[in-house]
């Protein structure tokens, strides 16, 4: 085994990918518009990510990242609203509610073994669930936005008039979710994950309390879900019950299977490239003809699903390999002239 | 080791075994055979805790395990390998054995692993391959390997022949033979009769959810109903 070196291969992505991420914003910063869509593509690679947890590694069909996210973004909101609780406050606490809700939801469903297609179906109800509620609760939703004082301090409040501090927000949040994801994998909790998904009986009469295993998966999700939805409302300046949305729950969940399930950065790429290329199709097609470039996209994922099915992070990784070898060769080659 | 008394154990509604009673002693090898559907596989799923028992009593070692969830029973040091293996595909074949140290991972410093491998020196060969990649033999060898890790003190095997090519039962019968020496006591459920009888010390033969005979194995392929039904001679 040569974790090291995997280590290090990953290491030098995540710089790389760090500096490029450190020069966009002042690329860009002449465009408001460009910085939201990048802001953008980064809560899906955040989301997608987190979704790795219980979708890649647990092999959990999960489509209730908005209701964690709708949940994390009214916690964040009313509590700035209501008693000017500052959004820092406010996303770790909405983060909370959410796994406390993941795991009120998570205890019976594992705990009868709902899994699969059922699984899919019981936590995309939540989604459907959590938004008729808040609609009915006028105090905190309703069928009107309810906006975000603005504050006297931007860093108290959150609310900025420019999305750069937010796209450094979503950078932090993404290479943290990105280490707890490869911390998740090469712990005894991902290993337990990694098997359940393939075999959960197997995995259990080796002495694997699966239905622990899945529970602190999906309450890691949760919690990563909840904390982005309280960032979301800051960005968008309101709240409103249309966050508990089931197609962005859907699409999260298709952009962590496109990207590779179980691949630690698959889905992370998986946002990057699908969603900046819908955003483009929708900037380019969409005064074409409506909806357009949704079908575009779906041919693109569509062509993905034949012939990728394992995802694209596997293509990446073979890309990679292909580097390494030739840099190694080339190396060699020095040392034969030398 | 391992006394079951009056079972009844079953899905849902229905009732699968009835009133099965016996026992396995420490260091014995104890083969339950019976026909297809006879509820072979429930006895030991319900052992293992995979099934829920109705009413009964199961107990190891003097302490009671009804109802206990399997990753509890295990802890016990009782390890079970369903039937066809039920490796995991996708990991590798190291992986697939380092699954097995779950509940207790310390116990790789006790050097179980090079006892596998002497065992099963073709998982050695293939400890780095994706395990979807090894043949039916193999990958049984691997599940009984996988069963090993956690040094259980019973290991109940689940139609080991199943799936493997007949030219290579012979070989896992003689890798259970080599598991005495690990001084474990098996628990045998099979099908494949002649095999089960021929490594097992005592039997017993299940129908349709009961017991209906028990003796030493040599008595047992002696006696006129296995023959006639089970042996086809």
């Amino acid at each position: 085994m040569n974790f090291k070196k995997y280590f290090n291969q990953q290491n030098t992505f995540i710089l790389i990918g760090l500096v490029i991420a450190l020069v966009i914003p002042q690329a860009f910063k002449s465009s408001q518009y460009v910085m939201l869509l990048i802001t953008t593509v980064l809560l899906y690679a955040i989301l997608a990510s987190a979704w790795n947890i219980i979708g890649g590694m647990a092999g959990q069909l999960d489509l209730a990242a908005a209701a964690y996210l709708g949940l994390g973004a009214f916690t964040t909101g009313t509590l700035l609203i209501q008693w000017n609780i500052t959004p820092w406050v406010g996303m770790f606490l909405g983060g909370l509610i959410a796994m406390g809700l993941a795991i009120l939801i998570g205890f019976p469903l594992f705990g009868f073994k709902v899994k699969e297609l059922w699984y899919a179906i019981s936590s995309s109800a939540l989604v459907v669930v959590l938004q008729s509620l808040f609609m009915m609760w006028n105090e905190v939703g309703g069928p009107t936005e309810k906006y975000l004082p603005s504050g006297s301090s931007p860093w108290y409040s959150l609310r900025f008039n420019t999305y750069v501090p937010y796209y450094y927000i979503m950078v932090t949040i993404l290479v943290v979710v990105i280490l707890i994801n490869r911390w998740i994998r090469y712990s005894k909790l991902g290993y337990s994950l990694l098997a359940l998904g393939e075999d959960e009986d197997a995995v259990e009469v080796l002495g694997v309390n699966s239905q622990l295993s899945k529970l602190k998966a999906l309450a890691i999700y949760a919690f990563i879900c909840g904390v982005v939805g309280g960032l979301y409302a800051c960005i968008y300046g309101y709240v409103h019950p249309a966050f508990f949305d089931t197609s962005m729950s859907m699409e999260i969940t298709i952009l962590g299977i496109v990207g590779g399930m179980g691949f630690i950065y698959g889905p992370a790429m998986a946002a990057i490239v699908m969603v900046s290329f819908r955003e483009f199709l929708r900037a380019s097609l969409g005064s074409q003809l409506a909806g357009l470039y949704l079908a575009v996209y779906a041919i693109i994922l569509i062509v993905v699903a034949l012939f990728q099915p394992r995802g694209i992070a596997p293509l990446f990784e073979r890309g990679l390999k292909k580097i390494q070898t030739y840099f190694a060769e080339l190396k060699r080659g020095h040392k034969a002239d030398a | 080791m391992l006394e079951i008394k009056n079972l009844n154990s079953g899905y849902a509604k229905v009732s699968v075994l009835r009133n099965v009673t016996f026992h396995v002693n420490q260091d014995e090898t104890v083969a339950i055979i019976g026909p297809n559907g006879a509820g072979k596989s429930t006895l030991l799923k319900t052992i293992s805790g995979l099934v829920r028992a109705q009413s009964g009593d199961i107990t190891f070692e003097n302490n009671n395990i009804l109802g206990l969830s399997p990753d509890l029973v295990v802890r016990r040091g009782l390890a079970y390998v369903p039937e066809g293996g039920r490796i995991f595909p996708n990991m590798t074949v190291l992986d697939n054995l380092l699954m097995g140290a779950y509940s207790n991972p310390g116990i790789l410093k006790s050097g179980i692993l090079e006892e596998i491998f002497t065992l099963f020196p073709i998982l050695k060969n293939r400890s780095e391959k994706f395990a979807r990649t090894l043949s039916g033999g193999e990958r049984q060898m691997l599940a009984i390997g996988r069963g090993l890790v956690s040094r259980p003190k019973l290991i109940m095997l689940d139609e080991p022949s199943l799936g493997v090519a007949p030219k290579l039962i012979d070989e896992i019968y003689e890798k259970i033979h080599a598991l005495k020496r690990f001084g474990l006591t098996v628990l045998l459920v099979e099908q494949n009769t002649g095999y089960a009888l021929e490594l097992a010390d005592r039997g017993y033969v299940i129908e349709n959810g009961q017991i209906v005979m028990e003796g030493a194995a040599t008595d047992l392929s002696t006696s006129e109903h296995i023959k006639k039904f089970y042996l086809g001679l």
